[in-house]
């Protein structure tokens, strides 16, 4: 087995106040896609958002790489190898997509920001024919695809994606998890991924945590997950075969709206 | 006719000063946050420090140079002893504004009070008289013209071109996500205080030389003026900034050529009123 990308072991954090989430604990191997699941205001972004270094830890501790990033300010997160894109402001709106990407290469050296570049473009080919237009009047599904060309700049070990489908059109979320996501995790970097598009998640994670209250309710692969009657229970909430239809439609419900 | 064309080579020397400082302006709150009214303060202390060297027998380009180093180091400082403590302590925005007004009395008094209250210039000639088709400029006017525009050439290939302007232009824009690409957002916002503070003492000095004579309050109605024209072109957007300036500068100065001279001010903010009534993002939005 390889060694952890990422440990988050005991994160507890919030925003003043009561913390939002409590002594949370998950792992995520290179290579791997590890989804967190769980109903809004279970604490998925605020365990990103400690992850990455936006919000600080009242207690716990991260390590990625071996290198312990508790509480490390977000610019060392960077970089330190952590590409982290949140739900909401996920592009720098005023720039092209071009100094998008030059952002995210802020930390590569000049002369190979080209190549990166080509290589972003190759895992996003649409991104290559709007280069030069302002990422805030991209559509919700570009702008996306840019926030993760953005990180993908970056090289980084281990991505932070917060909600990537979140009014998204359905198709467009499928081909976004199914393709792009999954092609980050190919470049041998480890992706922990927050979605409340439970059953689409699921079919590309290797490992998947459930939340809850802001705190770990379960964990397991996803075949393990969806055979488990305490997820069926908790999470999808009733008789399994029921809850499972009822998380299809919603999914599409979700993305019907976008 | 005449009247007119006079009016706007007044109205292009003015924009010329004003463009400068309302770029300078818009590029420190863009970045930094802070509306800082203590501005036209540091300009003037910037227009002191030019002063003291061209006394002590400098050419007016080295008090020039003298003016930017000053303006870079007296903003520098207002950011570390100032700005910066407050904005840790979680001051409001609007806190900041009171704060920085506070800091532009303190200013302007410490140098009335090492000055006195006498007006002083440069020594320095305003050099032949140029007709140019009908606009009539000095020598030294169309060297202000020309170092505003080499600063706006300057600014823009800096925003465009260079890692740096990049990197200002993100943390303005989001400094969160800029921080999460890696980029040292506090290093930014340092280096920014003390780009624009140079740009404060480099329009503080062509302010003063333009006008003749100035004392320690001299740039206090000047303020207003920078505001309109950054509000004028959008909050926070360099481009609307320099925009922004050209109408102000040439609006009140073509309208002090057909009214009374002491209503240009109302005019500035008559012509900021009936743009943000039409575009309420001024000019150009509020990105930069």
């Amino acid at each position: 087995m390889s060694a952890d990308a990422l440990t988050a072991t005991g994160v507890t954090a919030g925003y003043g106040g009561d913390p939002v989430i409590r002594s949370v604990t998950l792992r995520a191997q290179a290579g791997q896609i590890v989804s967190v699941v769980g109903p809004n205001g279970s604490g998925k972004s605020t365990l990103l958002k400690a992850i990455a270094g936006v919000l600080r830890m009242s207690a716990g501790k991260v390590v990625v790489a071996g290198r312990d990033l508790t509480n490390a300010a977000a610019e060392v997160v960077a970089r330190s190898g952590v590409g982290y894109v949140p739900q909401v402001d996920d592009v720098f709106a005023p720039l092209t997509v071009r100094e998008n990407l030059e952002m995210g290469g802020y930390l590569v050296a000049r002369s190979a920001v080209p190549d990166r570049m080509e290589h972003v473009i190759e895992v996003f080919p649409r991104l290559g024919s709007m280069l030069r237009r302002q990422a805030g009047k991209l559509s919700g599904g570009e702008r996306k695809m840019l926030a993760m060309g953005r990180v993908l700049m970056l090289a980084p070990s281990v991505f932070l994606l917060d909600e990537p489908t979140a009014n998204l059109a359905p198709a467009i979320a499928r081909t976004l998890l199914e393709e792009q996501v999954t092609t980050l995790a190919r470049s041998d970097a480890a992706v922990l991924i927050v979605e409340q598009r439970a059953r689409a998640v699921l079919a590309v994670s290797d490992y998947t945590y459930v939340m809850g209250g802001g705190e770990l309710r379960l964990s397991g692969t996803p075949a393990e997950l969806t055979e488990s009657p305490a997820f069926v229970e908790s999470f999808l909430g009733g008789h399994r075969d029921q809850a499972i239809q009822r998380s299809e439609a919603d999914d599409h419900a979700d993305t019907g709206k976008a | 006719m005449s009247l007119l064309l006079a009016s706007v080579g007044f109205g292009l020397v003015t924009s010329a000063v004003l463009a400068i400082a309302a770029v300078g302006f818009t590029l420190q709150f863009a970045v930094t946050d802070v509306l800082n009214l203590a501005f036209a303060a540091v300009m003037t202390a910037g227009a002191f420090a030019a002063y003291l060297v061209n006394e002590a027998g400098a050419s007016i380009w080295v008090a020039i140079v003298a003016a930017m180093a000053a303006g870079a180091v007296l903003s520098a400082v207002l950011n570390y002893v100032v700005y910066t403590p407050f904005q840790r302590r979680g001051a409001a925005p609007i806190t900041l504004v009171i704060i920085s007004l506070g800091t532009a009395l303190i200013v302007e008094f410490g140098i009335a009070a090492l000055a006195g209250g006498i007006n002083v210039s440069y020594l320095m000639s305003q050099g032949k008289t140029h007709d140019l088709g009908g606009l009539i400029l000095t020598t030294v006017q169309l060297i202000i013209i020309a170092i505003s525009l080499v600063v706006m050439v300057g600014v823009y290939a800096m925003l465009r071109y260079t890692k740096l302007g990049k990197a200002m232009r993100a943390t303005a824009a989001n400094r969160m996500l800029a921080r999460s690409c890696g980029i040292r957002a506090g290093r930014v916002i340092a280096i920014t205080w003390g780009l624009t503070g140079a740009l404060c003492g480099l329009a503080g000095t062509v302010f003063a030389i333009d006008v003749g004579s100035f004392n320690a309050s001299s740039t206090d109605i000047f303020l207003i003026l920078i505001l309109a024209a950054v509000f004028l072109g959008g909050p926070g957007n360099a481009y609307g900034a320099m925009l922004g300036a050209l109408v102000i500068g040439l609006g009140t100065e073509v309208s002090a050529a057909y009214i009374d001279a002491d209503y240009k001010y109302v005019v500035a903010f008559v012509i900021l009123l009936a743009m943000l009534a039409v575009r309420p993002t001024g000019l150009l939005g509020a990105a930069t």
